[in-house]
């Protein structure tokens, strides 16, 4: 039947007479590629801040520790959930027992529900991130074996690390990397620009509607 | 959905006199155009940005048969089980079907408005399968059987005690409140358990990608990521107009979609889905259905002078231009499409004559046209409906003395008007007898003439000669330049 169904759409939308599509206008030009190293930090910074989110410059994989202790006092987690203990070279069940904090890796389960059961239940998911983009304060992340999609979305607090050799002006340079191997796109991959945010009832907005309602992202300045 | 739109009178009038209303359209038509333009103007060119996004649509529509074929065979390849339906009901049943044999408890759902216009929700709620919506807005206008209200705040107006009376009944809520924040975070601790246990979820989709079979969720809550990756079993469903050719498209696509519709640059989330999750994947959907749903839009494609409606990409902003919606909301449109978008697409999906309010429902200012990032043209389609309407109903022998009199002027009319030789004749000859009427160099009234004009003011008498025949005295007998000052010249 549903076979029967395609071919009646289809060949009532391949009966009409078919134009040449008209010829483009040139693809317009954004000025963020034209911005340095400096710059590009700044304006991830200034457009995530404006999204209530906070942007942390680790000098080195020492310094992301110290960060991650001062984000973890600051919101009292007791209990986080992330994606490796080994993100980017900072070593996350160190920052936990230093810390008195319970760290579960994404590596410590087989089990779909039981993954899904804590991951609703930890207080902050610490994931690496794949990219950044300059433009809107974004960040890319790729989802795969070692990055599951519910890290980044079901806790209350989301903790985003990547090196700052991965911040890129626009998301044309990134897409083109996520779709340009064929045999390697991702099941999923997302843009994720500040908290969870509505402002459906009344127009007052607030953060922290389904998924977290803080994101923090550290940049690696020296690996 | 079940139309309403044959109350659309009554509802506008009751809406002009709501407070609520009226308050809630001065705010969101007032800042959201002040909001929009600000985020374009971070494009360097927005006029080029929105040519750009404008030379897509068209482009899509042109090449609509084979990106959707590009689209299924890559989205196949990928491992998605792509199915076909041509109507509301047969998406229904495919989306019933799937949800029994999964035999799933319940379902949660992304906001999507192509599930409302095929009315998903009832028809699965009426077979044992409960639906419950997850975008805020859609949970409060599901459990007050609302329509929407706006596109993107589909229950911005409601008032925050009704929100937490129908909250407490439903157990959503324990203590009463008027905070929204209470209210929202109410919500998300009600959701969340159906999330954590969920093992289905339904989405809509904002665009395909033709040569990756990939497609793409747009949204700031984070509910479509969640039912993108809790379940095992995802159903999306799209409209067959929302392919575009490739991922860069997309990118510019996404960049106009989210500045025209909340006047930001990007939302909380844009997740692209390529395939279910692979196997060692620890969530996201084993299976993934993608609904390819036509209800009408491949006849609208046939037709040559409605067909451009297929461009739309439900951004919303041509309601927050538009002055006959800034006065009387989404209510009174009747169906899920609402504003300037409704008024083209909903006469196309119901019918021309079930829809006569809609399409007259316009004063042709043209703000939508300018506006819209697709290059969608709302009033000619809305002239061209007008049109079909009277022609319809000529047709059916209805013809009394006064229609065939109105038929005659206007087509001696418009065939005058679209001749330039008979134009001018016609004004030519239109004179003595105006003049014929005059006195003291006013014309005061016109027999059988236009009712009402002449009540508060009168017309002056039409010169002799008309102004082209002015210029062309003035070209055989050009005036010379010391001359030109003296304005009785001319």
């Amino acid at each position: 039947m549903s076979m029967q169904a395609r071919e009646e759409i289809l060949g009532r939308l391949k009966s009409v007479r078919k134009n040449t599509p008209a010829a483009r206008p040139a693809k317009p030009v954004l000025s963020e590629i034209n911005l340095d190293k400096g710059q590009l930090l700044q304006r991830f910074t200034s457009e995530l801040n404006a999204q209530t989110g906070t942007v942390y410059q680790a000098k080195d994989k020492e310094d992301a520790l110290r960060i991650l202790s001062e984000i973890a006092s600051a919101e009292t987690l007791k209990f986080v959930l992330t994606t490796s203990d080994d993100i980017y070279g900072i070593d996350i069940r160190a920052f936990g027992s230093q810390n008195n904090i319970s760290v579960s890796t994404v590596q410590d389960f087989s089990d779909r529900d039981a993954f899904r059961e804590l991951a609703f239940t930890v207080d902050a998911g610490i994931t690496s991130a794949d990219f950044a983009v300059a433009e809107t304060g974004t960040i890319g992340v790729i989802f795969h074996k070692d990055q599951p999609r519910l890290v980044s979305i079901a806790p209350p607090v989301h903790i985003a690390i990547l090196p700052v050799d991965k911040l890129y002006p626009i998301y044309e340079n990134i897409v083109e990397q996520v779709f340009r191997n064929t045999d390697k796109i991702p099941s999923q991959f997302s843009f994720i620009t500040g908290p969870s945010a509505t402002g459906d009832i009344q127009g007052v907005h607030f953060k922290g509607m389904h998924g977290p309602a803080k994101i923090f992202v550290i940049f690696i300045m020296n690996k | 959905m079940h139309s309403r739109v044959d109350q659309f009178m009554e509802m506008a009038r009751k809406e002009m006199k709501n407070e609520l209303s009226q308050t809630f359209l001065k705010l969101v038509t007032f800042w959201a155009p002040i909001l929009r333009q600000t985020a374009l103007s971070s494009f360097p060119d927005p006029v080029a940005a929105e040519s750009y996004s404008r030379a897509i649509r068209a482009e899509v529509i042109e090449r609509l048969p084979e990106l959707l074929e590009e689209f299924e065979k890559n989205a196949i390849s990928r491992g998605v089980k792509v199915i076909w339906a041509r109507d509301a009901a047969e998406a229904n049943n495919i989306i019933l079907d799937i949800a029994k044999r999964k035999g799933v408890k319940y379902i949660t759902k992304g906001k999507s408005m192509i599930t409302e216009e095929i009315g998903l929700n009832d028809h699965l709620i009426k077979n044992g399968i409960h639906v419950y919506e997850t975008d805020l807005g859609e949970v409060i206008t599901q459990l007050l059987s609302l329509p929407p209200f706006h596109l993107v705040g589909p229950a911005i107006n409601v008032p925050p005690e009704k929100i937490s009376e129908i909250f407490l009944e439903n157990g959503i809520l324990k203590e009463p409140t008027t905070d929204p924040v209470t209210l929202g975070k109410a919500a998300r601790m009600f959701l969340r358990k159906k999330f954590k246990a969920l093992d289905m979820g339904i989405v809509g989709v904002n665009m395909a990608i033709a040569d990756t079979g990939s497609f793409i969720n747009v949204e700031n809550e984070g509910n479509i990521r969640m039912n993108k990756s809790s379940p095992k079993t995802l159903i999306a469903i799209m409209s067959l107009e929302k392919v575009v050719p490739n991922s860069a498209d997309a990118i510019h696509m996404i960049r106009m979609l989210i500045r025209n519709c909340n006047g930001r640059k990007i939302t909380s989330y844009v997740s692209f889905d390529t395939g279910p999750k692979k196997a060692d994947e620890l969530d996201g959907p084993e299976e993934i259905y993608m609904v390819i749903l036509d209800n009408g839009r491949s006849e609208i494609y046939k037709d040559f002078k409605a067909r451009s409606i297929l461009k739309c990409i439900r951004c919303g902003a041509c309601l927050n231009t538009c002055p006959v919606y800034m006065k009387i909301g989404g209510y009174p449109y009747g169906f899920v499409y609402t504003g300037p978008m409704g008024q083209a697409i909903n006469p196309l999906l119901l019918g021309i004559e079930n829809t006569t309010d809609l399409y007259r429902a316009c004063t042709l200012c043209g703000s939508c046209k300018q506006i819209c990032p697709a290059g969608v043209d709302p009033p000619t389609l809305f002239l061209e409906y007008r049109s079909r309407a009277i022609r319809m109903k000529n047709a059916k022998d209805n013809w009394t003395l006064l229609s065939r009199l109105a038929n005659t002027v206007v087509t001696v009319f418009s065939f005058g008007m679209s001749q330039g030789w008979a134009w001018s004749l016609g004004v030519k000859c239109v004179r003595p007898v105006l003049n014929f009427l005059s006195k003291d160099g006013y014309i005061k009234d016109i027999p059988m003439g236009i009712q009402g004009w002449f009540s508060c003011r009168d017309l002056r008498a039409v010169p002799e000669k008309t102004f082209h025949e002015r210029w062309k005295d003035l070209q055989n007998k050009p005036v010379p330049l010391a001359d030109i000052a003296k304005k009785e010249v001319i």
